[in-house]
């Protein structure tokens, strides 16, 4: 397996040098698609070019002095090329500085931060809560089962660190399953600006500490943003989760009848499935890669996509079983929607939900009063 | 495996217990023949039937597996409605998961139907040189608060079927006798209003399924 590593830990500095490497970045600096000699049919030497256009956009975007970030909102809500994500993504959540000066010293800071928190955390003299503590080691093994990646001891305690100093710091909720689950995507996505190699097969143990003392640290700034916006979520009695599928049933009675109907019949109740929808961002329900995809959108559309827009996805994945859901009984419906058949899942299935959800949240956002004052 | 929509009786029987303790494994040994050391954790309930036979009727068990983090006690909760079974299931080789069957049980009297047939499950007994519980101590504690008590490994799949067989028929046997002395239309329909209930063959035997 081939992997080039580097030491430099500014993911910025990172592509740079890679693009500058590839020549496919200097292909599209000099605005041709690349000429691979193939016949392919003109459908895909167009769609190929239209991809090289759509980098140089962002190339375009993120060389700017000071990022304009309503343009590069728009760019990444179409999904942002794999080799652009670990830059573009603290980005949007505002963890890397828009202004390109800022950026190095800023990352730097933070990782110093989060070091100096991990090591007042974990401080010899320090009782851990032995609660948090329990429930995080018996989920961090269980978080990707297979996965070479997160079956690494290293990528374990890295694991194990986030979610415990962010549960620490977060008494309100704490750790609660399902958490560890989000914080896989970024460090995935960070590790890949390390790793030429497929980040899932990497083996973080080659790794100089530094860089993955970096990856961590960003992880877990990143995850705090995330989590931010969905507190309520995770919080007792965790209203944002009772909320959000209360208002995804009323959605779906207005968007699909007949489905609502007979869901209704069957007696199946929306938080006997879309729970887990909301706890873990259907991360448990379609495949790690197709949630990156999906991030990039939710980051480009802001703080509450987690939440607000989210419950649109929700709605538009459940609309999409209809036809079959109909046709089965309550044992059936739970059965199906407790392991729905997305594994062969790719970015455009992804994109097709995301295009739904978009239509049904500017349908319905303004309305969002009808249905609430019911 | 017996499965079909045809059965004599439905009974709703749910996994309760701490964070992983083997609920999910012990499910899927149950439903599926199924053990995985990596399991991902249950987030809010997940569920599964099978039908066996109990003396000669064919019984459905519709389990719902619980998730087992504190957090999580306020939704697992709604589903003991209606359940006429309930495995609390602790850990052979963590002695605190055997402490907390007492936090368990109050959650079932505050929550679920006050007949409901309990019984303890102490898993992983294939962790022999683990152990932290007693066999004797979780016995005796069983019989005193009046529940049954079996020692499971959903890995090497040592009494689960013993497990599951022993509550359906006690759940069965309460339920066939009081369908005997009580009349059809003293017993309600055996569910909450979570589960559906698909027609059964024999309607009165079902709607036994609730038992008082
Ligand atoms: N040795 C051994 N390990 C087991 C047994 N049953 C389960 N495990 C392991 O214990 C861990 C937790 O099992 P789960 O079935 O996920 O536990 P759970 O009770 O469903 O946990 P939550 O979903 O978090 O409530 C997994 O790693 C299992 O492989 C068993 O009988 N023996
Ligand atoms: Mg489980």
């Amino acid at each position: 397996m081939r992997s080039t590593l580097t030491h430099d830990t500014d993911p910025l500095q990172l592509i740079r040098r890679r693009l500058g490497k590839s020549k496919s970045l200097h292909d599209s600096l000099s605005g041709r698609a690349s000429p691979d000699g193939s016949e392919s049919p003109e459908l895909l030497q167009r769609e190929r070019s239209i991809r090289t256009n759509r980098r140089q956009k962002f190339i375009n975007c993120l060389l700017q002095e000071d990022i304009n970030m309503p343009e590069l909102r728009k760019l990444a809500w179409q999904g942002i090329p794999d080799e652009l994500r670990p830059i573009v993504w603290p980005l949007l959540l505002g963890h890397m500085p828009s202004i390109s000066g800022l950026r190095s010293s800023t990352l730097k800071r933070k990782r110093e931060e989060y070091a100096s928190l991990v090591e007042v955390t974990f401080a010899r003299d320090r009782q851990l809560d032995q609660q948090i503590w329990h429930q995080i080691e018996i989920d961090v093994p269980r978080t990707r089962p297979g996965v070479r990646l997160w079956m690494h001891a290293c990528t374990q305690r890295s694991l194990e660190r986030i979610l415990y100093v962010w549960a620490i710091r977060h008494p309100a909720s704490g750790y609660v399953q399902g958490i560890n689950d989000l914080a896989t995507p970024f460090f995935q996505v960070f590790l890949s600006a390390y790793v030429d190699s497929e980040a899932e097969d990497f083996d973080p143990t080659i790794l100089p500490p530094s860089v993955l003392n970096a990856i961590e640290a960003d992880s877990y700034f990143c995850l705090s943003r995330l989590l931010d916006g969905i507190q309520d979520n995770y919080i007792a009695g965790q209203p944002g989760i009772h909320r959000s599928v209360k208002r995804m049933a009323e959605l779906v009675a207005r968007i699909d009848p007949p489905l609502a109907a007979h869901l209704a019949s069957q007696n199946v109740e929306f938080m006997q499935f879309a729970f887990r929808w909301m706890n873990c961002l259907l991360m448990r329900e379609i495949s790690v890669r197709n949630t990156i995809r999906m991030w990039d959108t939710y980051l480009a559309e802001g703080a509450d996509a987690f939440s607000q827009f989210h419950l649109y996805v929700c709605s538009a994945f459940l609309v999409k079983w209809s036809e079959k859901l109909r046709q089965m009984d309550f044992q059936g419906i739970i059965m199906f929607l407790q392991s729905l058949p997305t594994q062969s899942w790719t970015d455009h299935d992804i994109e097709m939900l995301l295009s739904e959800a978009f239509v049904l949240s500017s349908t319905w956002h303004n309305a969002q009063s009808h249905f609430s004052g019911r | 495996m017996a499965e079909g929509s045809n059965y004599d009786y439905l009974f709703k029987v749910v996994l309760i217990g701490d964070s992983g303790v083997g609920k999910s494994n012990l499910l899927s040994r149950f439903t599926r023949n199924e053990f995985n050391l990596e399991t991902k954790s249950t987030i809010g309930v997940e569920f599964a039937t099978r039908s066996i036979n109990v003396n000669g009727k064919v019984v459905k068990a519709q389990i719902w597996d619980t998730a087992g983090q504190e957090r999580y006690r306020a939704i697992t909760a709604a589903y003991y409605r209606g359940a006429v079974g309930a495995l609390l299931v602790y850990d052979i080789s963590k002695h605190a998961t055997y402490v907390d069957v007492t936090r368990w049980l109050k959650e079932l009297r505050d929550h679920a139907d006050s007949n409901i047939v309990i019984m303890l499950v102490g898993n992983k007994s294939d962790l022999k040189h683990l152990r932290a519980v007693p066999t004797e101590e979780a016995k005796a504690f069983a019989a005193e608060n009046g529940l049954s008590f079996i020692e499971t490994s959903a890995l090497d799949a040592s009494n689960v079927e013993a497990a599951f067989q022993t509550i359906l028929t006690d759940i069965y046997r309460i339920v066939s006798s009081k369908s005997l002395e009580q009349s059809a239309d003293a017993i309600k329909a055996p569910t909450g209003d979570t589960i559906t209930v698909t027609p059964s063959v024999d309607t009165t035997q079902q709607q036994g399924g609730k038992c008082c």
